[in-house]
């Protein structure tokens, strides 16, 4: 089997995978799953950043805070049916994307980082202090997505949407934008002398970035039909780092199967009260150290070295 | 007179106090092979990081086929013709060679993938690098990473292109290879700066060299010329025999 049929057979396997599982499973556990989809485009949408460009951020839980917010208020204020709802969240999230990313342009690094933290936070704080529009920390009544819909009706659409949205980013990456991405990530100035424009695709990965976190965010909101700011804290920030970084962030299937399998575990491990996080972020670091691709990526390499070994045995 | 390919004059830079270029004037025809040389910190690195859009200038002009350069950002004046090298080769370690390569084919945001395919692989083969177009350009060894800074150049099409130190830890044998390129390209049209310590490369090469020192052109002659000028054997003294 080439490797090329093997991962569009593991795809397939993957995604009927899905599919079949709100057949064996109660609603508790179809929610909770249908939340990991959510945190799935989170931490795909992150890694498309981190991974692919270099460029870090902590503004992405905040980035779906905002969209979550820019669409129920569209619902509420303006009367939008709640798929333009989620239009509205995409565009906003990607303009305030745009501007950080061209008011970052030239920081790296820990500058960067703090500089996107200072951003997520005042997101977070405008959100619990607006209270006339927001409901403060009280929390803001959403609109559902579907009126009188299932779990397993939002389930599927979940999961469509997310399989749509790393669909459409795997095609991004994989047209010359991911190489010019890349290219930026290992070397501004060569990637410069070679005719890639980096203040452009610096600044138009982070919207689009931003902009997928901002429709993850849309979506969650008219799911659970109540969102806090507490949705845009760094400890979600640090919640969506793990997923990716356990999953794998240089690749945006693995970070958002990362996604998934936390969301399964926080839930799983709930007893453990806070020391999920703790263990979370021991685990990240490990990871970090002893898997740079992350588990999903050090899985699948292990398995293609397998069926390599197996093919030159025959 | 047609008008030089690059035209330099009155170029200033100063780094704080410190004067790295000294209204520097410089004519620089289609077709030519020039050496440029001179002492550590003599300006060298800072000129060609002007003319390719890395720094911006002091004072002065630079035009390239008549037109300014000054202002234009890097990747602009990649895709206008105007390429370069690096003293410390940048790769993309993680990409392929042939990603390598691809990033400045598909640059344009025109050209196709397969044409821009098409063209790297015939690139790699001229730099008999062909066989490590799909290894990942962090496998490659020092002087094959300055082959394939030369080929991602050349992926540009570039009027010109300009060289710093491509010979730097390269093995005479590859060096001997990297010299037929050289000319190669330079035969071909292609104008060529070419920076290096490397004296005899130099004087192989180019019919004309220019000598920096303190930022100061202190000659600007034949091989010949330059070797028996007292100014380039003064600014060289304290270097090489102080
Ligand atoms: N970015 C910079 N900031 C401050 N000073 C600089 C910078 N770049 C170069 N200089 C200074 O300008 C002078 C010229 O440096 P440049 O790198 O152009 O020399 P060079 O001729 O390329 O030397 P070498 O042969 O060692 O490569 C040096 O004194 C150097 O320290
Ligand atoms: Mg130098």
């Amino acid at each position: 089997m080439t490797p090329q049929r093997a991962r569009t057979l593991a795809l397939g396997v993957l995604l009927a995978g899905f599919a079949v599982l709100p057949l064996l499973l109660g609603d508790y556990w179809i929610y909770t799953l249908t939340i990991g989809f959510y945190y799935a485009i989170l931490a795909a949408s992150w890694a498309l950043l981190v991974g692919y460009v270099g460029r870090i951020s902590f503004a992405q839980a905040a980035m779906a805070g905002l969209g979550g917010y820019a669409s129920a208020l569209g619902v509420q204020h303006l009367g939008l049916p709640p798929v333009l709802g989620l239009g509205l969240a995409v565009l906003v999230s990607g303009a305030l994307g745009l501007a950080i990313g061209w008011l970052t342009l030239r920081l790296h690094g820990a500058y960067l980082g703090l500089t996107t933290i200072a951003f997520a936070e005042i997101l977070r704080i405008t959100a619990t202090a607006e209270y006339g529009l927001t409901e403060g920390s009280r929390g803001l009544q959403v609109a559902p997505l579907l009126t009188g819909g299932s779990r397993t009706e939002y389930y599927y659409l979940l999961l469509g949407v997310t399989a749509g949205c790393l669909v459409l980013m795997g095609l991004l990456l994989r047209s010359r934008l991911g190489l010019f991405f890349q290219s930026i990530r290992e070397d501004e100035d060569g990637a410069a002398s070679l005719g890639v424009n980096v203040t452009l695709w610096k600044m138009v990965a982070f919207a689009i970035s931003s902009a997928f976190a901002g429709l993850a965010g849309g979506l969650y909101g008219h799911f659970v039909q109540l969102i806090t700011p507490s949705m845009m804290s760094l400890q979600e920030m640090g919640i969506v780092l793990a997923m990716a970084v356990i999953g794998g962030f240089h690749n945006v299937l693995f970070a958002a199967l990362g996604g998934v399998a936390l969301q399964v575990l926080l839930e799983a491990l709930r007893e453990l009260g806070e020391w999920r996080l703790v263990a979370f972020g021991l685990v990240t670091l490990l990871v970090l150290r002893l898997m740079p691709n992350g588990i999903f990526g050090a899985a699948v390499a292990t398995i293609a070295a397998r069926m390599r070994r197996n093919g030159g045995d025959e | 007179m047609t008008t030089p390919q690059l035209e330099i004059s009155g170029l200033i830079k100063r780094f704080g106090g410190l004067t790295a270029l000294n209204s520097v004037d410089l004519s620089i025809g289609q077709g030519e092979l020039v050496g440029l040389i001179g002492p550590n910190g003599s300006g060298k690195t800072t000129l060609l990081n002007i003319v390719s859009g890395y720094y911006p200038a002091d004072g002065g002009t630079i035009r390239h086929s008549g037109t300014s350069v000054l202002g234009k950002a890097p990747h602009q004046l990649a895709r206008q013709g105007i390429g370069r090298s690096f003293q410390i080769t940048k790769l993309f370690k993680r990409l392929t060679v042939l990603e390598n390569m691809l990033v400045a084919g598909l640059s344009d945001g025109t050209t196709s993938r397969a044409a821009a395919t098409e063209r790297a692989m015939g690139l790699l083969a001229d730099l008999r690098l062909e066989r490590l177009a799909h290894e990942r350009a962090a496998s490659l060894s020092g002087g094959q990473g300055k082959l394939l800074e030369f080929a991602r150049v050349m992926m540009l099409e570039p009027e010109i292109i300009l060289l710093d130190e491509p010979f730097g830890g390269v093995h005479p044998e590859l060096k001997r290879f990297m010299h037929e390129r050289i000319a190669a390209w330079n035969a071909a049209g292609v104008t060529i700066i070419l920076i290096s310590h490397d004296m005899g490369s130099i004087f192989e090469l180019c019919a004309r060299v220019v000598t920096l020192s303190y930022g100061d052109i202190i000659c600007d002659g034949t091989p010949d010329e330059t070797r028996n000028d007292p100014a380039v054997l003064d600014a060289y003294l304290g270097e090489q025999h102080g």
